[in-house]
């Protein structure tokens, strides 16, 4: 087998002794074994990612080594001393600490009071002043002192926050070895991005970290060393990250070979109907939903793209009927449609998987069979049951689930993760919908059955539905969706095939208009002191990607707006943006003259470009006096990660 | 083949523990177990006077614990079933002057539904907490139960007003079949209807529930509605049997019910428990007074007794349950 080569194949072995070593690690939950043998070394000042699928017992490995569950069987030393802890709090005070997937804060209590959570149950009198000065210098350490008010009720925060709470206290307990359980999987992109310059600097500073994931990218982005673990064992232990491949990583994960894990991309032969399932015009859904349009077609999926807070959620529980909207007309099938509650939405057609599984989607009491008929009973207006309707379809269904019959009455909370979310998806195929709803779909779920839920969504588009994505995962809206609608602020700014985006280009669409409104202020300010228009576009293949426009003299519009993603030629400005020449161009058909000056982020990445259209009958400044002026503009423009 | 015959062990396994996990049979296990106790004990527990004496005493808490046992399911509480009881009981009495019976007892009932609507109101649409709702609720009913009684015990009641109770249908007394038709129904209602199922939904996950679209909200008023109506049907027989209505008449009862409902195995977290479960909880806990009575113990140790047994079966119950489904 392959998978035992690569065990074989190089284990390093750093000059420095490990930190930290688990083996033959065994732990039985009632009937489920969730670790039968399974090892790691640590060693010091490295990050670990500890790879594996959901299930694979990642997260109760983490939780035997920082004393959150005690194990059943094998050994852990930590520095050559056994280590056997009874309880996460001896964990601490060995240096161990595990920042949870679900965090563990007090949400009632302030950020400083948080991160030194532990302090408040020792005896005597706090010094908050004292604590001030020390939680201060932890968030200096973190480079974060800005994103973190301290004496903010943890509520309060974001997601990412949140994390930078449970890192902070983290620090407060002296930890050596931090576990970070799935720490990514709800922020977004730049929040990630964040978060690794915040576990790089840790590591700088002599920290050593544990990585818990099953997202390939990340591990190859963050860490030094790699352990995969599969059914509750180690397949392979410290191998090398960069000496790693990505398709060998996905064989240790899944115990097989996969041809293709994310890219099946999208449906672009069989293109979809033009017939529009669905429309929304101006939805406005308060406090977070401003103006929202856009069309999904027959047989489409649609992607909703946007950072965490773009208001994408509250897009679809409006659209649902579970939030009351205040603006905007929606129409299903050509029909005006307006739900008052979810079950209209439902009786109209339409299915809506919510973002939570835990917590929106499953009943936890109840078997399969009354989970997959939940939606059913919405739809019904009958007094009894009325499963015995469904019979046939439910047949159908849950043997393309490949679930077995017989346990079809048992308790959904037998299920695997990703089972559960494929029960919970076809709780709304059972009613044949003409529109599906997904709120990231494959969150908190692993690679093998991520694969076979865009299978899944896919077979589903192919029979007609119209399908809307939701996810955070530019990755995956690319490679899942037709068209990708971006979300910012609550306002849907731009609506682009996804064959013409790629990450890059999705990131500076969805960066957040309120915190970019100093950029659009900035092109104001050029279009006013010019007298003319002026905007920031990418240029990709004769097709610009329009971020942002200021438009003061009408004389001189370009001819594209914010969000507007037209070719070249159909714009009024097609000589100057087509030459991108460092000169003032003259238009031959109209009477624009237009200046381009490139932008590229601190990284050196292109950025597209800031240009002027100016009325050519006024009398113009000279080219390198206009960049000038543009330029001097420019340093105070923010640029996306 | 090894995989058959692990899956078989399992499947043997699956069987016993589903009959252990069945949370109805290990309350009847307990409540046959107790009554075998208690005519060990005692010769005169196991007589059919008895027996009949000990569903008699089960019916005024029987029917109040299943309207509690709807509110518990869906995670709320109702603590003002035994002042609902006294204020309509008081509302029956009065209605009892100048109206026919079973007029004066749908007025009765109505009361209750409309009391129970009020709470379920205040609870679902505006999140209140059910149990400072059904707090108030109880002092103003006690309250109003003695304005409307004019505080002294209304006792010239109609004579065939006993009827009710006294009346034997099928050798069964008429109460008791009301109690058991009752349940039936309860069950029937719970277990196979669309509003039953979602009465559960919303105990379990109320979000999930929501999302769904079913009718959370309605759904959440509901067993309100039944508690108040049902306490004012318990308080009907209660006053048949003495001919007499007492504006204290009530107190504690809600503790009892609730007792009632956690013996017999449901979470107050709501989503969990039956109501069989219920009845073998009401059975239990009239068992241990009447078998304590026939034991001649001073009726100040029942408390204690009762209290003992509802600590015990919940203690049996978490003990059992963490093992049958831990994961």
């Amino acid at each position: 087998m392959k998978a035992e080569d690569s065990e074989a194949a190089a284990q390093p072995r750093p000059d420095s002794a490990p930190l930290l070593i688990a083996t033959g690690i065994e732990k039985a939950f009632d009937r489920t074994r969730a670790l039968a043998g399974a090892e790691l070394d640590v060693y010091p000042g490295e990050v670990m990612g500890l790879l594996g699928a959901n299930g694979a017992g990642k997260s109760t490995l983490s939780k035997v080594i920082s004393g959150h569950l005690t194990r059943d069987a094998g050994s852990i030393t930590l520095r050559d001393r056994p280590l056997n802890l009874r309880s996460a709090r001896e964990a601490i005070g060995y240096g161990i600490t595990m920042v949870m997937q679900e965090t563990s804060l007090a949400p009632d209590l302030s950020v400083l009071e948080n991160v030194f959570l532990a302090e408040l149950g020792r005896p005597g009198i706090l010094f908050y002043r004292r604590l001030k000065r020390r939680a201060e210098e932890i968030l200096d350490r973190l480079g974060q002192k800005e994103t973190l008010p301290l004496d903010r009720e943890v509520r309060l925060l974001s997601a990412a926050q949140r994390q930078l709470v449970e890192i902070a206290k983290a620090l407060a307990l002296n930890s050596t070895l931090i576990i970070f359980d799935e720490p990514t999987a709800s922020l977004s992109p730049p929040e990630v991005e964040r978060l690794f310059q915040v576990m790089t600097t840790l590591k700088r500073s002599g920290h050593t970290l544990v990585f818990v994931s099953h997202r390939l990218e990340e591990v190859f982005a963050i860490t030094d060393r790699v352990t995969v673990m599969r059914e509750g064992r180690t397949v392979a232990k410290s191998l090398e990250t960069a000496s790693l491949r990505q398709a060998e990583l996905i064989r240790l994960m899944v115990g097989q070979e996969m041809k293709e894990v994310l890219p099946i991309g999208p449906n672009r032969t069989a293109r979809p109907s033009q017939t529009a399932v669905f429309e929304v015009r101006n939805l406005g859904s308060a406090p977070v939903v401003r103006d929202v349009s856009f069309k999904v077609h027959r047989g489409e999926i649609l992607g909703l793209g946007g950072l965490v807070g773009a208001g994408r959620s509250e897009t679809v529980e409006a659209l649902f009927g579970l939030r009351p909207r205040q603006r905007g007309e929606l129409y299903l099938g050509g029909k005006q449609y307006a739900p008052r509650r979810a079950a209209d939405a439902i009786r109209a057609g339409i299915g809506f998987v919510a973002e939570d599984r835990r917590v929106q989607g499953i009943v936890p009491d109840f078997s399969v069979r009354e989970n997959l008929l939940l939606g059913h009973m919405a739809a019904s207006r009958k007094f009894g049951l009325g499963y015995s309707q469904r019979k046939a379809k439910l047949d159908d269904l849950i043997q393309k689930l490949g679930l077995p019959a017989e346990r079809l009455d048992t308790n959904i909370l037998n299920f695997s993760g990703g089972m559960q979310q494929k029960i919970i998806i076809a709780r709304w195929l059972l009613l044949e919908p003409s529109l599906l709803i997904l709120d990231e779909p494959t969150k908190g779920v692993d690679i093998g059955t991520r694969t076979s839920i865009y299978a899944m969504l896919r077979q589903v588009a192919g029979t007609g539905v119209g399908v809307i994505v939701i996810s955070s995962d530019f990755e995956e809206l690319l490679s899942l969706c037709e068209r990708v609608v971006v979300m910012s602020d609550g306002a849907s700014i731009a609506d682009v095939p996804s064959e013409m985006l790629n990450e890059e280009k999705l990131t500076l669409f969805a960066a957040p208009r309120t915190s970019m409104e100093q950029n659009s202020a900035i092109l104001r300010d050029i279009a006013r002191d010019l007298n003319g228009a002026a905007f920031w576009t990418l240029v990709d293949q004769g097709r610009l990607f329009c971020l942002y426009t200021s438009v003061i003299n009408d004389q001189a519009d370009p001819g594209f707006r914010a969000g507007d993603t037209p070719m070249i030629g159909d714009t009024r400005i097609p000589a100057a943006l087509s030459s991108r020449s460092e000169a003032l161009v003259l238009e031959r058909e109209n009477q624009l003259a237009t200046l381009l000056v490139s932008v590229r982020s601190d990284r050196g990445h292109d950025m597209g470009w800031i240009g002027v259209t100016l009325d050519s009958r006024t009398s113009l400044a000279p080219a390198q006096q206009l960049r000038d002026r543009i330029e001097s503009f420019l340093g105070r423009i923010i640029k996306p990660q | 083949m090894k995989t058959n015959g692990i899956n078989s062990t399992n499947a043997q396994r699956s069987l016993v523990s589903d009959l252990v996990g069945q949370l109805e049979i290990r309350m009847l296990a307990l409540a046959l177990a107790l009554g075998a106790a208690l005519s060990i004990l005692s010769p005169h527990f196991l007589t059919s006077n008895n027996l009949l004496n000990v569903l008699d005493q089960s019916v005024v808490v029987g029917i109040v614990a299943i309207g509690m046992t709807f509110v518990i399911l869906i995670g709320g509480i109702d603590l003002s079933v035994g002042s609902v009881a006294g204020l309509t009981g008081v509302l029956l009495g009065r209605g009892l002057e100048h109206l026919t019976i079973p007029f004066a007892i749908v007025l009765a009932v109505l009361a209750g539904m409309t009391i129970g609507l009020f709470s379920g109101f205040l609870i679902a649409h505006f999140g209140l907490p059910s149990f400072v709702v059904t707090l108030g609720v109880m002092a103003i009913g006690r309250s109003l139960a003695y304005i409307f009684s004019g505080a002294t015990a209304i006792a010239d009641l109609p004579e065939n007003f006993g009827n009710i109770v006294y009346t034997n249908i099928f050798g069964i007394p008429a109460h008791v079949l009301t109690l058991l038709m009752l349940y039936a129904m309860a069950w029937a209602y719970l277990n196979f209807t669309k509003g039953g199922r979602t009465v559960y939904a919303i105990g379990s996950n109320r979000e999930a529930a929501r999302t769904a679209g079913l009718n959370v909200l309605g759904f959440s008023i509901l067993p309100y509605v039944i508690s108040g109506g049902l306490s004012a049907v318990a308080i009907t027989f209660a006053s048949a049997q003495v001919m007499s209505i007492d504006p204290l008449a009530g107190t504690g009862l809600e503790l009892d019910a609730i007792a009632a409902v956690v013996i017999g195995g449901a979470s107050l977290y709501g989503g969990r428990g039956s109501i069989i479960g219920t009845l073998i909880g009401v059975l239990i806990m009239v068992m241990i007074r009447n078998g304590l009575n026939l034991l001649n113990v001073s009726p100040f140790w029942q408390g204690s007794a009762i209290g003992a047994v509802i600590i015990t079966a919940v203690l049996i119950e978490r003990l059992l349950s963490s093992r049958a489904f831990s994961r």
